[in-house]
């Protein structure tokens, strides 16, 4: 093996996706491609109502629709119930419907559109029920039970629930009540945020197919082979060892992916016929009954001292769960967990209510409630600003957590890249110019700023690296890239620990019979979480290497090191090395056997300190590690009209260690698009239960021709001790912060704050117009 | 469905003589229409073979001449279009996005009539006519006759847009299209369509049209034709967009609440004029 240059692949490199080529030339398999012998198409039988009972189904006209082969309602499919925190959902509905788009029946034939006439054909008797469309009417004292069943159902953790409420969440520190009387200027208000849709470019899907020994494979869009196992499991109640979980390429996830969709129909469907089957959303159904962003209500309170020192905060806020718990609950912990932000403030106190409607669920977005406390508790660092006649960037320097601070709760926070986010982001915004910027005739242009924080943790993950006869190697981790690049990412942090060039790592597709658990791509974690369990799992392989060389020089394994290009040698003597190719074939044909390192762990630090913090009703004991933030963006007002663009952006993000910058970068642009989407032109329109804009002509999220042509990312590493070369997330935090920057730029031009997203013309129009209550 | 690809406007004309017939142009809101359920024809009459229709031509006195397949991205770059013809290529450039610019048709467009799509405005600007024919013959049908109500045009039956006719623009006079959208490529929350001619500080050419405020383009020739001769300062452009606001019946919608687009127009129009004036007294 000729020895080559390790470390223009490996940690630190701009090394290109792995999989760039197969896609730009369009030929990446996604789930849509997927074909099997004798294969059947599903379709769903939708409610077209939000709350009724079903009183009985005719599926006669539909089963005898020449090429049909199967019809399925909730009478044929087990009892099981799913959810990630409560188990409140069917896999399809039994017994009664609680939102509009869920699907009643299902059908499986020949071809799609076989089956998705069929599907029409089905007569469902229904009788109206109650709607309670928004959570003001889900809690009014004569409000429809929507779950009879809740108090029943198992919960992952102590959920307070009740009635409509799915869960309370409460966390304080210190005497808010007591505090407000310290306080020189407070400012309160309330903001409301709307929902937004993912918009994934692949639409959810998946395909079953059944072995002779009556054992199910499964291949979907997902965000985690073993959350689609574990929830199909669930729902049909099959033992995990009769279910394996594969996974095509994924067409993006922003949380989308990561919890239920139609996995468990397919499986069904494939159960019950024998054949495979494969089922795929058009866009509408994807919008109707997938998940989207939670609609939040915010009340928030915060008060200063003149001199600027933050004393105390009070947040609360209510969540539109939608008919079923999904993630829903931790959402609600997370925003409220988040809700201090990345500032000292001693007394705080954030509640708030998850309330089942009857609309389609809610769930994970990227930033799983942050973007949403941030909008709000953002503005108000400005709000205060103006009204002492601070520098809104320089109250936030002043108020920072310090490194050795804790989190709200009293989570360890091990690296803080805050304060020097925040000095590159001015500097690079040139911020000393003054926040009124120079505009075009009828224009007015602005910067605005907001600072925030997010984690990368949660739960369990592995890695196995094994080094094949040739001495390359193979990762496998079960971690799912749904298009954010983390098999490069990984297989670069595998690459660098073993010293060889990243071609020579392979990176296995996960699976549920072969790949270590890993919970799944959220949560901003694989870098972070998985990344270790590489780095140790690796460090394993390269202990046995250095143990198999230890024996042929007769020497101590301590004075042995890894050389670039698959090598070990004995340091200080360049001439005495083996290439991994003599080493791994000693350990498979001659001692030792093969090498495999294996690492699994699952992360285990307090996210709350019972001495310092109440909480009540938490969902989550154990987060995560943080990453910190600050962003400016120049926003530009048109007078006529109000509309808001947004002309430039610096999004400085501390990531530990950019283990590919490129990739990185990638994703502060994305995630900064995505959030000017969520603060300008985003937002799923309900009538009543209905959403009234179910697709990309209705639905508009921003395009690359409303993206600014300069998106500044500024990457900062503070190295995270226990992360993997440092390294810490960076899925999500890029959007947290864009809603409140370009409020506070938008308030700063108009002179009139905006207290609810999206900032349409209209709502920009109306404040310009009515240049009022902004300091 | 059956799929017919006729070669010349006669044999055009005879093939929509059938009921469910429908002509497939572009495709860029039949075939979305039909993908999402909304329409099904019996019968596809492809406009792809008929020569006659993708031309454009510019006639001795000023006339332009624009065949109905014209895609829109070559009316955004039209030569012959001049002054205040300019109105349309301003439209055209602002369609949707490019895939669409180089798909989309002026025919399929104007026929579809969606009250928030760029060219009925600008047609109503540049007192367009459209050229008809069916099994009767030709007809010609000014565009603010053309654009009746939703989605609603004065086609009969069977009959096929085969050009539409922009008369000269008297020299000098300027055409602008102002649209505002949630984003870009999206249908107008409201636009603004004028043609504009002044000598000096007299007005003696205007035209305004606003889109997207009702189930046609509006325009009120009324109030213009007492505008010409005098100047056209904040007093007048309030008359105008008084009058304007008073014929507007805009609905609410996801783009934009009607109240907001009630607002909004007279302030596009306001602002369209002044920069109007504002090019011309630039222009040499």
């Amino acid at each position: 093996m000729t020895p080559l240059d390790t470390s223009a692949t490996g940690v630190g490199a701009s090394l290109p996706r792995l999989d760039a080529r197969e896609k730009v030339t369009g030929r990446a398999q996604y789930i849509a491609d997927m074909v099997r012998p004798g294969m059947l198409h599903a379709a769903i039988h939708a409610s077209p109502h939000a709350h009724a009972r079903i009183r009985g189904y005719d599926t006669a006209e539909a089963q005898a629709v020449p090429g049909v082969a199967c019809v399925l309602t909730g009478d044929d499919f087990p009892d099981g119930r799913m959810g990630a925190f409560i188990k409140d959902e069917p896999a399809i509905a039994k017994g009664k419907v609680r939102y509009p788009g869920e699907p009643v029946a299902v059908v499986a034939a020949e071809d799609e559109e076989t089956a998705r006439r069929a599907a029409a054909l089905i007569r469902v008797d229904y009788e109206d029920l109650p709607v309670a469309a928004t959570p003001e009417e889900a809690v009014a004292p004569d409000a429809p039970l929507i779950h009879e069943g809740l108090a029943d159902y198992f919960k992952v953790f102590p959920a307070i629930c009740g009635g409509n409420v799915a869960s309370e969440t409460e966390l304080s520190e210190g005497d808010v009540d007591a505090a407000w009387a310290d306080c020189d200027v407070i400012v309160e208000g309330d903001f409301e945020t709307p929902a937004q849709a993912h918009l994934s470019i692949e639409p959810v899907g998946a395909l079953a197919e059944v072995d002779a020994e009556g054992r199910v494979t499964l291949w979907s869009a997902n965000q985690s082979v073993f959350r689609v196992q574990a929830n199909v499991c669930e729902a049909l109640q099959l033992p995990m060892s009769k279910l394996r979980c594969l996974t095509p390429k994924v067409g993006a996830g922003f949380g989308n992916k990561m919890e239920p969709h139609v996995q468990p129909l397919v499986v069904q469907l494939a159960l019950k016929t024998g054949r495979p089957v494969k089922l795929i959303l058009n866009r509408t159904e994807d919008f109707e009954t997938v998940r989207a962003r939670h609609p939040f209500k915010i009340r928030c309170k915060t008060g200063a001292k003149k001199d600027g020192t933050l004393v105390a905060r009070e947040l609360s806020a209510v969540l539109d769960c939608g008919a079923y718990g999904d993630d829903s609950p931790g959402v609600l912990g997370y925003s409220l967990l988040m809700s201090r932000g990345p500032y000292r403030i001693p007394h705080c106190r954030a509640s708030g209510k998850l309330v089942y409607t009857n609309r389609m669920r809610f769930g994970a977005f990227r930033g799983f409630g942050n973007p949403q406390v941030t909008f709000a508790t953002e503005s108000q660092i400005d709000e205060i600003a103006g009204r002492l006649g601070m520098d809104p960037l320089d109250l936030r320097m002043k108020n920072r957590m310090q490194p050795g601070d804790r989190w709200f709760g009293g989570g360890e926070v091990a690296s803080n890249g805050l304060a020097e986010c925040i000095e590159k982001a001015k500097a690079a915004a040139g911020w000393a110019r003054g926040r009124a910027l120079p505009a075009p005739p009828g224009k007015r242009r602005a910067l605005g700023v907001a600072a925030c924080a997010h984690i990368s943790g949660l739960l369990a993950t592995g890695a196995i690296v094994r080094l094949l006869e040739d001495g390359s190697v193979v990762l496998n981790t079960g971690a799912v890239d749904i298009g954010q690049g983390s098999d490069t990412v990984l297989t670069q942090m595998c690459a660098s620990a073993l010293k060889v060039p990243a071609d020579r790592v392979a990176i296995a597709s996960p699976d549920t019979d072969g790949s270590p658990y890993n919970w799944g791509t959220t949560a901003s974690r694989v870098t972070y979480t998985t990344g270790r369990s590489v780095v140790a799992a690796a460090g394993k392989v390269a202990e046995q290497i250095k143990r198999h060389a230890s024996e042929i020089f007769e020497c101590a394994v301590e004075d042995l090191e890894l050389r670039d290009g698959g090598r070990v040698g004995i340091k200080g003597v360049p001439d005495k090395e083996l290439s991994f190719f003599e080493v791994s074939g000693r350990a498979h044909w001659a001692a030792g056997g093969p090498i495999v390192g294996t690492d699994t762990w699952v992360y285990n630090q307090p996210s709350v300190d019972p001495k310092r913090a109440l909480a009540r009703g938490l969902p989550f004991p154990q987060i995560g590690v943080y990453s910190f933030g600050c962003m400016i963006a120049a926003v530009e007002i048109d007078e006529t009209t109000g509309k808001a663009d947004v002309v430039e952006v610096w999004s400085a993000m501390d990531v530990g260690k950019a283990i590919n910058p490129g990739s990185v970068e990638g994703q502060i642009e994305g995630g900064f698009v995505q959030g000017m989407g969520f603060a300008l032109t985003e937002e799923m329109v309900f009538d009543g239960p209905r959403l009234a804009n179910p697709s990309m002509m209705d639905y508009k999220a921003p395009t690359s021709l409303d993206a600014p042509f300069d998106i500044h990312s500024i990457i900062v590493e503070a190295a995270e001790p226990g992360g993997p070369f440092g390294a810490k997330g960076i899925g999500e935090i890029g959007l947290v912060p864009v809603p409140a920057a370009i409020a506070n730029a938008v308030a700063s031009a108009i002179g009139t704050r905006l207290r609810r997203l999206p900032l349409t013309p209209e709502r920009v129009l109306d404040g310009m117009l009515e240049d009022g209550d902004e300091d | 469905m059956e799929f017919v690809r006729p070669d010349s406007i006669e044999a055009t004309v005879a093939a929509l003589q059938a009921d469910g017939a429908a002509c497939l142009a572009g495709g860029a809101t039949l075939v979305a229409m039909m993908n999402a359920d909304l329409v099904a024809p019996h019968r596809l009459v492809s406009l792809r073979d008929v020569a006659a229709l993708r031309e454009a031509a510019r006639q001795p006195d000023g006339t332009v001449v624009v065949g109905a397949m014209r895609r829109h991205r070559e009316t955004a770059e039209e030569t012959d279009l001049r002054d205040g013809q300019l109105v349309l290529s301003e439209a055209a450039a602002q369609i949707a996005n490019p895939p669409v610019r180089n798909m989309g048709t002026i025919g399929g467009s104007c026929a579809f009539a969606d009250p928030a799509a760029d060219y009925p405005p600008a047609l109503l600007a540049a007192d367009a006519r459209f050229s008809l024919i069916g099994a009767e013959g030709r007809r010609t049908v000014p565009a603010g006759d053309f654009f009746l109500d939703w989605y609603e045009t004065a086609l009969e039956p069977g009959e096929l847009i085969e050009s539409v006719v922009l008369p000269p623009a008297p020299a000098r006079t300027v055409g602008s299209y102002t649209k505002l959208a949630r984003v870009a490529g999206d249908f107008a929350i409201a636009s603004v369509a004028l043609v504009l001619g002044m000598d000096g500080r007299a007005c003696i050419h205007l035209a305004v049209a606003v889109g997207a405020c009702g189930p046609a383009p509006v325009r009120r020739r009324d109030v213009e034709a007492d505008l010409i001769g005098g100047g056209l300062g904040d007093t007048e452009i309030r008359r105008l967009t008084d009058a304007l606001a008073e014929a507007f019946d805009p609905v609410d919608d996801v783009r934009a609440s009607a109240d907001y687009r009630r607002r909004v127009a007279p302030r596009m129009v306001r602002q369209a004029l002044v920069e109007a004036q504002q090019r011309i007294s630039e222009t040499p």
